[in-house]
């Protein structure tokens, strides 16, 4: 890997002017993947000077700021205190604490990884990103744009809700990929599951979701049948880590216990 | 480019490149007790403290760490003495090579947790690789250290 120049930025401003300059100056967050990747950079754009580190919380939301380490998300109070520690979870199931305190939440989301615990940890909630220059997109909006968004990820708007969550990761040691993720809600009386590493990147699985909060009566059948219709609607594969029959099977079981979890 | 920055408490000026990462940079002024096992971080054996926190020095830009406080084992002698003990009197302590990363991820856990369970310290320990051990006897080496406190 080369890097040509370190840039410490004054502002937001500044930081996105540097990044226009040239298509290989990129913005360093935790920087864990661009050491992975190893790619060829013009100026690396280090975000970590500009206070964007901090975690707040108003009446309607908490505001996660792009630059706040996984290890800083997971030990908030704020954060566990939302949908029964669900999303506080997820991210402890990230590699080991050596890793989560540098790792930085905007740059799990921006990577768009398909083995990302913290996008599906995330996905069944109310999540907004705000970018700069000024723009505010849906998490699950932005996970399906097509291309790279010429912005710099800013914050991380979570809406506080009703709710309880559940999360599972099904991994072969601590500090492996997930073979498949999966996150289950119950928000305001409605569900949302989110199915991730399949190995793409999470997706949540509407028609499952449009089915079970559709029914005036639920039970043991219904988390069944909502479980299979999110292992037919989602597209998953083979990879060296399991098979896509594996995956499919993963996803009838998990779904359903996710279902029976946030519904107990 | 110079970065500036606190080792162990003493001020440090190093020229380095933008692209170089803090392991590389202390080992080649001879700190040599932060080791580099698989330069990706996952094995955990460069770890030290950035401000106190333990983090894999393999990833972290030198660049980035301007005005920052670094911790490496030289910077907790009496301690590492203290774990080294119970390491080797459980048999965790084989070939060496990680003890420096987990001594500062040890001493940075008593620092975190307050009366740990077991579950709670294995997964503190996650990210430390020992390939010699099953890491039970780090287990058991990580308990009677904070025991004795």
């Amino acid at each position: 890997m080369k890097i040509n120049e370190y840039y410490r930025p004054s502002s937001l401003e500044d930081a996105y002017l540097k990044l226009q300059e040239d298509s290989k100056n990129v913005i360093l967050a935790g920087g864990l993947w661009i050491k992975k990747m190893g790619q060829s950079i013009n100026t690396i754009v280090d975000l970590s000077t500009l206070g964007l580190n901090q975690i707040s919380e108003n009446k309607n939301e908490v505001i996660v700021g792009s630059m706040v380490t996984q290890r800083d998300f997971e030990k908030s109070e704020i954060i566990k205190g939302l949908f029964g520690g669900a999303i506080a979870f997820s991210v402890r199931e990230v590699m080991g604490v050596n890793f989560r305190n540098i790792a930085t939440i905007g740059g799990s989301i921006m990577g768009r990884y398909p083995f990302s615990d913290v996008i599906c940890g995330l996905l069944p909630y109310d999540v907004t990103l705000e970018f700069y220059p000024k723009q505010e997109i849906s998490l699950e909006d932005y996970l399906n744009y097509k291309g790279k968004l010429n912005a710099i990820l800013v914050s991380i708007h979570i809406k506080k809700e009703k709710g309880i969550g559940f999360y599972k990761k099904v991994k072969m040691t601590a500090l492996d990929f997930p073979i498949i993720n999966f996150a289950v809600s119950i928000v305001n009386g409605k569900y949302r599951i989110a199915v991730g590493s399949r190995p793409m990147v999470a997706s949540l699985a509407h028609k499952a979701m449009d089915y079970i909060n559709g029914l005036d009566k639920i039970d043991q059948e219904s988390y069944k049948k909502a479980a299979e219709i999110a292992s037919e609607e989602l597209s998953y594969l083979d990879n060296k880590d399991a098979s896509k029959e594996y995956r499919l099977d993963l996803t009838k079981v998990y779904v359903k216990r996710g279902l029976e979890e946030v519904s107990k | 480019m110079i970065v500036t920055f606190y080792l162990n408490d003493v001020q440090v000026s190093y020229l380095v490149k933008p692209g170089e990462y803090l392991a590389e940079t202390l080992r080649n002024h001879g700190v040599k007790s932060v080791k580099v096992g698989c330069n990706e971080s996952s094995c955990g054996s460069c770890t030290l403290l950035i401000e106190g926190k333990p983090m894999m020095s393999c990833s972290v830009l030198t660049a980035s760490i301007e005005g920052k406080h670094i911790t490496t084992v030289e910077g907790i002698q009496e301690e590492a003495a203290k774990i080294s003990r119970f390491f080797s009197n459980e048999g965790a302590d084989q070939c060496g090579f990680c003890n420096t990363g987990f001594a500062l991820t040890i001493y940075s856990l008593k620092r975190e947790l307050k009366n740990p369970t077991d579950e709670e310290i294995k997964d503190y320990i996650v990210g430390n690789l020992c390939r010699c051990s099953g890491l039970y006897s780090h287990l058991k080496a990580i308990k009677a250290y904070l025991k004795e406190e």
